[in-house]
């Protein structure tokens, strides 16, 4: 084999591999008996709320309609990893099934299609990748109840009182100090 | 007028003797208490280098034997206020000879206890974080606030009515004790010769500062409580806890008091001024915060039991038949029920039967606070495993270098300050000496209580 069949050969077996994760990424997905499709954007955003699509269609082309489809997210969590089950649709008279889905984590989300043909009963899946960027927060704790003048600046009025009155009583030993500086009377070595 | 004047000679002797006479059975002593520190030392350089991973606290019980002795520590430190403020403007005169003792108490038991919290962070340095990112909204800061502030008032508390105490020491020692300590007493004596003006500054002093200092103490252990009472965990899930921590606080207080009273009273000969009565008015006390305690456990249990709100059952289950069992049956029928029978009792209502009742409270009330801490942590949130928690020898090293720290201050303070407060127990007996029919004489009775105190 010369030098330019083996970069053929190799250009063919590259170009293949491609070919076949594009059509793994985006279908349509090819089971034993029926077709799958799903489009998701290549890239979304932490919040955004998206449509995730698959279509079922039989080997013939005419599409499946009432098949109940199972999503599930690849996620690990506290060095757990596994998958959790985000929702169900089922198909319609075009063979069309959508879950909303919002994502809550930035990072590469891996989403697993699980769909049952109808009659003839056996699972099969479907996987797909996309990418989910920003780091917006979602949680909102919520406000609670706003009392007026129940807040940070009576704490910190509380606390300043005590400490100038604590600064009183040092102002009193600086007193006792210069009293005794000054002589005077004694009482005796006691006090009152 | 001479028997006065005798009368107060050997009163200041006695306050004085401790600073004159230092027997070998001190230093043996010192000698121990810093042995036992330096092996805690030992043990957390081992933790500094190592990190939090050679205690028994791990990420779902990660509050142990550390944070169970810091808000022990805390709550002892409530003696000096009960003592010496709530006593003081109540006006019980018997309460003089040993309110010096309460207030070192107080700062000692707050130092200790405020070391505990930084040891139990791992990292000392981060400390700081506290202050470079701490929020007004947390109950940490708000104890950070309340236990520094306490700290200060309790500081100033135990030295303004200590001045003319110093005074006398810088008077009577002048000439006859180290440089060091002729000039100790000379700064802090702060120039006091017992004029009018500094005797009204004094008073107005102490009056501020002994009404002050009572909120302030009350606060500090609420707000500790806080910290417990308001993260979502099950058993802390109480609005009594502000409450019940302040009551066991004074609970733990007395006993602690007791007990240093019966240490020091023995050490120094100091039975002619504290006296039976002391511990037995302080045994009288520490059984009604007992009956308090009582009360305040059934209240919460039958509160929480009755609902028994998810978790609430496996709490009940740890405390009074599983994990926690024998503790805690330990902590309610010898912390609270055995104290009261021991008071109430003519035959245990002497110093004996006192220090004995002052001991288990003291055992039970740190029992206590390691079962709310530990219990508390290992209700699951989910349906997992409960976690187990042991404390390691690490953990036990610090405890007994925190207890032989306390020991140690209260040691060194004997040595260097007033253990008596001479001018107020002097001026209780002169009020005796001139008006009889209103006080009994705190300081010269001794032999009544022995047989029948209280009958």
């Amino acid at each position: 084999m010369n030098l330019i069949t083996r970069r053929a050969a190799w250009a063919a077996i590259v170009f293949l591999a491609v070919g076949a994760s594009a059509v793994a990424l985006a279908g349509p997905a090819f089971a034993s008996h029926v077709s799958v499709r799903t489009t998701v954007p290549a890239e979304m955003t932490v919040g955004d709320t998206v449509r995730i699509p698959v279509a079922l269609s039989a080997a013939d082309g005419a599409p499946l309609q009432g098949a109940t489809v199972v999503f599930y997210l690849h996620a690990s969590f506290a060095g757990v990893v596994g998958e959790a089950e985000i929702g169900r649709a089922v198909t319609d008279e075009t063979g069309a099934a959508a879950l909303p889905y919002r994502p809550r984590l930035a990072g590469q989300h891996e989403i697993r299609i699980e769909y049952v043909t109808p009659g003839q009963g056996a699972v099969e899946e479907v996987s797909t990748v996309f990418d989910v960027i920003g780091g917006e927060q979602l949680y909102r704790s919520a406000p609670g109840i706003d009392i007026p003048g129940l807040n940070v600046g009576l704490l910190i009025a509380v606390v300043a009182a005590v400490w100038t009155i604590l600064f009183g009583v040092a102002l009193l030993l600086v007193a006792i100090a210069r009293a005794g500086g000054e002589g005077g009377a004694p009482g005796g070595g006691e006090a009152g | 007028m001479a028997a006065l004047s005798a009368w107060q000679e050997r009163l200041e002797e006695t306050a004085l003797a401790p600073v004159r006479r230092t027997g070998l059975r001190y230093w043996a002593l010192v000698a121990f208490l810093l042995a036992v520190i330096g092996w805690g030392v030992y043990a957390y350089s081992i933790q500094l280098r190592d990190g939090l991973i050679v205690t028994g606290m791990r990420d779902r019980i990660s509050w142990g034997l550390y944070i169970a002795t810091f808000v022990f520590f805390i709550g002892i430190s409530h003696a000096g206020t009960l003592i010496s403020a709530i006593l003081r403007v109540s006006q019980a005169r018997w309460r003089t000879p040993v309110t010096r003792m309460a207030e070192f108490i107080t700062v000692v038991a707050l130092v200790c206890g405020a070391s505990f919290v930084i040891i139990d962070l791992g990292r000392p340095d981060r400390v700081l974080n506290v202050f470079v990112y701490g929020r007004w909204q947390s109950p940490i800061i708000w104890d950070v606030l309340a236990i520094t502030t306490y700290l200060t008032a309790s500081i100033t508390y135990l030295f303004v009515p200590m001045i003319p105490d110093l005074a006398l020491f810088r008077d009577r020692l002048s000439g006859r004790t180290s440089r060091w300590r002729g000039w100790l007493y000379r700064a802090v004596a702060i120039g006091w010769v017992g004029n009018v003006a500094q005797r009204r500054s004094l008073g107005t002093a102490i009056g501020v500062l002994m009404i002050l200092i009572i909120p302030i103490a009350v606060s500090v252990h609420t707000v500790v409580s806080w910290v417990f009472a308001m993260t979502l965990r099950v058993p802390w899930n109480s609005a009594l806890f502000g409450a019940f921590f302040v009551a066991g606080a004074i609970f733990s207080g007395i006993a602690m008091l007791i007990i240093v009273m019966a240490i020091l009273r023995r050490a120094y000969s100091l039975q002619e001024y504290v006296t039976e009565k002391h511990f037995v008015y302080l045994g009288y006390l520490m059984a009604a915060f007992a009956g308090i305690m009582i009360y305040a456990n059934i209240s919460e249990l039958i509160t929480h039991g009755y609902k028994m709100e998810e978790g609430v059952e496996f709490q009940f289950r740890q405390l009074f038949l599983t994990q926690f069992g024998p503790l805690f049956w330990f902590y309610l029928l010898g912390g609270l029920v055995a104290p009261i029978v021991l008071a109430l009792l003519p035959r245990t209502r002497n110093v004996p039967g006192m220090v004995l009742a002052a001991g288990l409270v003291t055992t039970a009330m740190w029992i206590e606070r390691y079962i709310i801490v530990v219990s508390g942590l290992r209700v699951p949130l989910m349906p997992y495993e409960p976690a187990s928690y042991a404390p390691t020898w690490v953990e036990w090293s610090m405890l007994a270098a925190g207890l032989a720290l306390f020991a140690l201050l209260i040691t060194i303070f004997t040595k260097v300050f007033p253990i008596i407060a001479v001018w107020e127990v002097a001026e209780d007996h002169e009020a005796m000496l001139a008006r009889p029919d209103i006080a009994r004489p705190a300081a010269l009775k001794t032999p009544e209580l022995a047989e029948g105190a209280g009958r």
